[in-house]
């Protein structure tokens, strides 16, 4: 069975595999990029089990807050979608958290197959 | 070791300057190590503080309360991180101070570290204060996603390029085993 789901003390991370969606929400503010694995791995199966034909989803809409660690760890998983290049992502922001409004799009920019919605 | 203050990029003697209101805090950096959330915590105490300072509705072109004060928790997050990840030799103290003028705020913070640690500091400062922004965060990601690397690197990045926050830094020498690394953040009231 893969793990589907990561409680945090102010933050939890849903993988729902039928709709190929991983759900943040609250606050992530980890210490160190270990303490960031257990998410990136995650999101590397999350990746795995996505049809080439379909999508995976970031929904990031219930997400406050995500210091630069948070940032970078994310970034590094888009990258690495880049360099498999076998399932296209879906970004999901809200317009009503700012660093979304701020900083969601580099993710873009790190690979032009990233979809942004933010609404 | 230097006696010398030495200082980089876009620093203010602030007590010297008019403001309409001074606000402190003294903690210590193994306490912050001990409960990571207490960088949290205190960054979104200090940010809701501060952001009352934005009237509702806010004046003309300037950033509107909730955005400030999300703007501010994510800045002095990682300022609090930051003290806690890097402090350094026999002193642990770290002191926040911030100031409100009228067209912006300002925020120190203040950490030891030990004298070997300036040198590699000070290499990355002048790079944050004289490289392109854009092309040094995708350069810093794309070499750290090779390299496997732990430090992310990309705190003082996202400030300066996605916020627009300007930063200075200080090193005062404090004993021949400490230096004291001042970092200056300048936020503007207005939009950018
Ligand atoms: N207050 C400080 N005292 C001593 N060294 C510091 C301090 N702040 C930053 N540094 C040095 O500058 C580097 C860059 O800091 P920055 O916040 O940009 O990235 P980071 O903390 O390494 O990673 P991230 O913030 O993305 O999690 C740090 O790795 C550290 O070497
Ligand atoms: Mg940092």
């Amino acid at each position: 069975m893969t793990i589907a789901h990561i409680q945090g003390e102010e933050y939890t991370i849903e993988y729902e595999p039928s709709s190929h969606t991983v759900a943040f929400r609250g606050t992530v503010r980890l210490q160190s990029s270990d303490e960031y694995a257990p998410i990136t791995e995650l999101l590397q199966t999350a990746h795995s089990e996505a049809n080439t034909t379909g999508q995976l989803t970031l929904d990031f809409r219930q997400l406050q807050f995500l210091n630069s660690s948070g940032i970078s760890m994310i970034s590094k998983f888009v990258i690495s979608g880049r360099k498999q290049d076998r399932v296209p992502l879906r970004v999901m922001g809200n317009q009503e958290i700012y660093w979304q409004q701020k900083s969601l799009a580099n993710l873009q920019k790190l690979w032009p197959k990233v979809v942004i919605e933010i609404l | 070791m230097t006696n010398t203050v030495v200082t980089y990029g876009y620093w203010e003697e602030l007590e010297a300057v008019p403001s309409l209101g001074h606000y402190s805090m003294s903690l210590d950096a193994h306490h912050l190590v001990q409960f990571w959330r207490r960088c949290s915590l205190s960054s979104n105490f200090w940010s809701r503080y501060m952001a009352l300072w934005v009237p509702t509705p806010p004046a003309p072109g300037h950033l509107r309360r909730e955005a400030m004060e999300h703007l501010l928790s994510y800045l002095l997050n990682e300022l609090f991180e930051n003290c806690a990840k890097f402090s350094g030799g026999p002193f642990q103290r770290i002191n926040y101070a911030a100031w409100i003028q009228a067209e912006g705020m300002v925020f120190e913070l203040t950490n030891q570290i030990v004298p070997a640690a300036q040198a590699p500091f000070a290499t990355l400062i002048e790079e944050l204060l004289t490289s392109d922004l854009d092309e040094l965060y995708f350069q810093r990601l794309e070499a750290s996603a090779e390299s496997n690397a732990s430090g992310s690197g990309l705190g003082y990045l996202t400030l300066m390029k996605d916020y627009g926050i300007r930063f200075g830094f200080r090193f005062s020498p404090l004993t021949s085993e400490s230096i004291t690394v001042g970092v200056q953040a300048h936020v503007a009231l207005k939009e950018l």
